[in-house]
């Protein structure tokens, strides 16, 4: 129940979006509130009931209770339209149905609307017909008119199972207030598929709602709609209210957060084109494929993949700005884009984060590399590089949580450690257990469970890294070890025995020599003690250009803020 | 020859030339037309776009690929030049024009990171 400060009614209901405001008690008993949005329904016997479509909390509820003397409502009265007020409403919150409780009025409601009555208004197709928003559409009413603008349509699909065949279509439309999927089956694909064009509005009415399958489609409406025999669909003239298109846009670089296998829209300059190449798929259909390089402000490059016709007719030259709804996000390469059957894609669309992309790219985007989120390159399926300076390493706790950390960095070695560098290990390929020296010429593995008369010398190099920032200790197995010395284990173990010098030497020419580290860190514990250990997974030469490159894009973005 | 040698020389490309008319500069570019008389020649430098070169003794090698050119700014914006070396393709990593033209981008938009003159008098 509502007051004004003049009079009561009690037949305001909170639209199926606005349910979390119940949940989570932010509207209560004799809060003042701002009516924003609404929609009124007439029930035959002449009530109205006010569906809230946003509403605003401006004061919190106080002692005072009740403002003003307000009186119970009665439809005797002179009722403004509420249709037609734009203004908000400034309402007081007297008392508060539980969402359970509105459902049973809400279902009254539904009886009254299944008689057949004579609405106020004619129901002339384009014509005076109330239009309401679709935000406010609900499985409860069947009564309403949108008009909407089609953003998708899918082309027809057959099945045939045990209980009979089928057809259907599916398109989603949106208007000023939001978006939603509607179907189609059998009869209503033959009635209104060619009619339906892309991109057309048109005035829909009486389709039926249910509660939507939100697996399908990154359509936001907690319901979609299914034409039945009674829905119309009638082309309207007049489109320009009507928007383009609703998308949600996740920056690339947010990509990397969302969980795979979500649906995403997404929107950036295409940066790079591959070619058409055709694939055959288990079902032996031939299919064509193409990929592309889309960026955004983020700096951040993502690979989409488009199929079937939209790939063989896609033209990215002069790096148009690419803009698909309902992508599906994958963790293939770290993750990348596929444009499914469901996602819609737009080239250069008329909307304004398309310019926004545009005046960026051409000032600055268009000499960033870009940091790809999709690994195509060498092993695919790694995350993403993960530049740290060392101090970000220790300032961020890299390695304090469950599992390993791992980051990539360019450091200078300052100190290696030539003591207790080598071991003995057991000769089994394979197998690097320590072997026992058993005094008598013979070594012994533990885990082979054999005795050798000889072993294999393996590297376990402790070093100490640094850059501008931090130094730290890391433990370098035998590839990078090798790697950072420049000799195979068997050699050093050969020079270590037999002439020190030259041993020496080696660490020598190997110290402060800089390269790129993959590292791995994590929280162990020996003993009650935890400290972190980290290890050198890959070391490679610094690959100036690419350094570079990323300082540049670095430097800039940090320019820009 | 000595009197350049003290002195910082910035890096820049064609489009700094007119800004740094009488001043010591360091040049970096690829060699584009040497003029017959040896004396002379054209560099392209990261963006494409071109600057002469013009030295005191005429050339006694064949000169080609990427160069390094450290000399004077003429009022014609042309380059005096005082000593070159070449950057030898056959070596190392190939020098990549662009990022270099990139990077020059960068030394320029933020002189307060890159404060060569203090190294100078140090």
């Amino acid at each position: 129940m509502m007051s004004d400060g003049r009079h009561t009614l009690s037949s305001f209901m909170l639209s199926t979006q606005l349910n979390y405001m119940a949940e989570e008690n932010l509207l209560v008993p004799n809060c003042v509130c701002v009516l924003k949005r609404q929609v009124t329904n007439m029930l035959k016997d002449g009530r109205r009931v006010v569906i809230i479509l946003e509403i605003d909390v401006i004061k919190p509820a106080d002692a005072s209770g009740k403002i003003g003397d307000p009186v119970p409502y009665s439809d005797g009265e002179h009722f403004l339209n509420i249709q037609a007020v734009i203004l908000p409403l400034l309402l007081v919150i007297y008392s508060f149905f539980s969402p359970s409780f509105s459902l049973a009025v809400v279902r009254n409601l539904k009886r009254d609307f299944a008689k057949k009555i004579p609405s106020a208004l004619p129901d002339t197709p384009g014509g005076s017909s109330k239009i309401v928003p679709i935000a406010s559409l609900n499985p409860y009413q069947s009564k309403w008119t949108i008009r909407a603008r089609v953003t998708n349509k899918s082309s027809i699909r057959t099945w045939s199972n045990a209980r009979g065949e089928g057809k259907l279509f599916s398109m989603e439309i949106v208007d000023e207030s939001g978006e939603i999927r509607v179907t189609g089956f059998n009869q209503e694909v033959d009635k209104f598929f060619s009619l339906i064009e892309v991109g057309k509005v048109y005035y829909i009415s009486k389709g039926s709602l249910k509660i939507a399958n939100k697996q399908y489609t990154s359509v936001k409406n907690d319901y979609e709609m299914t034409l039945n025999g009674e829905s119309t669909v009638i082309p309207c003239e007049d489109s320009c209210d009507v928007p383009m298109v609703q998308c949600d846009f996740v920056p690339i670089g947010d990509l990397e957060n969302r969980e795979k296998d979500a649906i995403v829209d997404v929107i950036g300059v295409c940066k790079s084109v591959d070619e058409l190449t055709r694939l055959t798929t288990k079902s032996n259909r031939e299919v064509s494929k193409r990929t592309l390089s889309l960026m955004d402000m983020s700096g951040k490059l993502v690979t989409v993949t488009l199929w079937g016709e939209e790939a063989e007719k896609f033209d990215g030259s002069g790096q148009p700005i690419v803009a698909i709804k309902s992508a599906k996000l994958s963790d293939f390469g770290g993750r990348s884009l596929s444009a499914s059957f469901s996602s819609t894609m737009m080239i250069n669309p008329d909307i304004p984060e398309a310019y926004k992309l545009r005046g960026w790219f051409d000032k600055e985007g268009h000499a960033m590399e870009g940091q790809s989120l999709t690994e195509v390159r060498g092993a695919g399926g790694r995350l993403s590089e993960n530049w740290k300076s060392l101090a970000d390493v220790k300032s961020e706790h890299l390695g304090h949580g469950d599992k390993a950390d791992y980051y990539s960095c360019i450091a200078t070695i300052v100190f290696l450690r030539k003591e207790n560098c080598l071991y003995q290990a057991c000769p089994t390929q394979d197998c690097n257990k320590k072997v026992v020296d058993q005094q008598n010429g013979m070594f012994r593995c533990e885990k082979c469970d054999k005795e050798f008369p000889n072993f294999k010398y393996r590297l376990i190099l402790s070093a100490n890294i640094a850059d501008y920032a931090d130094n730290q200790w890391v433990t370098c197995f035998q590839d990078s070890a090798e790697a950072i010395l420049g000799q195979n284990a068997a050699y050093l173990g050969q020079l270590k025995d037999s002439n020190e010098s030259a041993f020496d030497e080696i660490f020598q020419q190997a110290n402060f020599n800089t390269f790129i580290f993959r590292n791995r860190v994590k929280l162990e514990t020996y003993n009650d003690e935890s400290r972190i250990k980290a290890t050198v997974m890959d070391v490679k030469p610094v690959d100036h250009r690419e350094y570079s490159k990323r300082l540049i894009m670095n430097i800039r973005s940090m320019g820009a803020k | 020859m000595a009197g350049i040698l003290d002195v910082p020389k910035p890096r820049i490309n064609c489009s700094m030339l007119s800004q740094f008319i009488n001043r010591a500069v360091c040049f970096i570019g690829r060699v584009e037309k040497v003029h017959p008389t040896g004396k002379m020649f054209t560099v392209m430098d990261g963006e494409g776009k071109t600057a002469t070169v013009e030295l005191n003794e005429p050339l006694e090698e064949e000169l080609s690929g990427i160069v390094e050119v450290i000399g004077m700014v003429s009022n014609k914006g042309e380059i005096m030049a005082s000593t070159y070396n070449l950057l030898r393709e056959d070596k190392g990593v190939p020098f990549d024009l662009e990022l270099y033209n990139e990077a020059l981008k960068v030394i320029h938009d933020f002189p307060q990171h890159y404060p060569f003159q203090v190294a100078a008098s140090g």
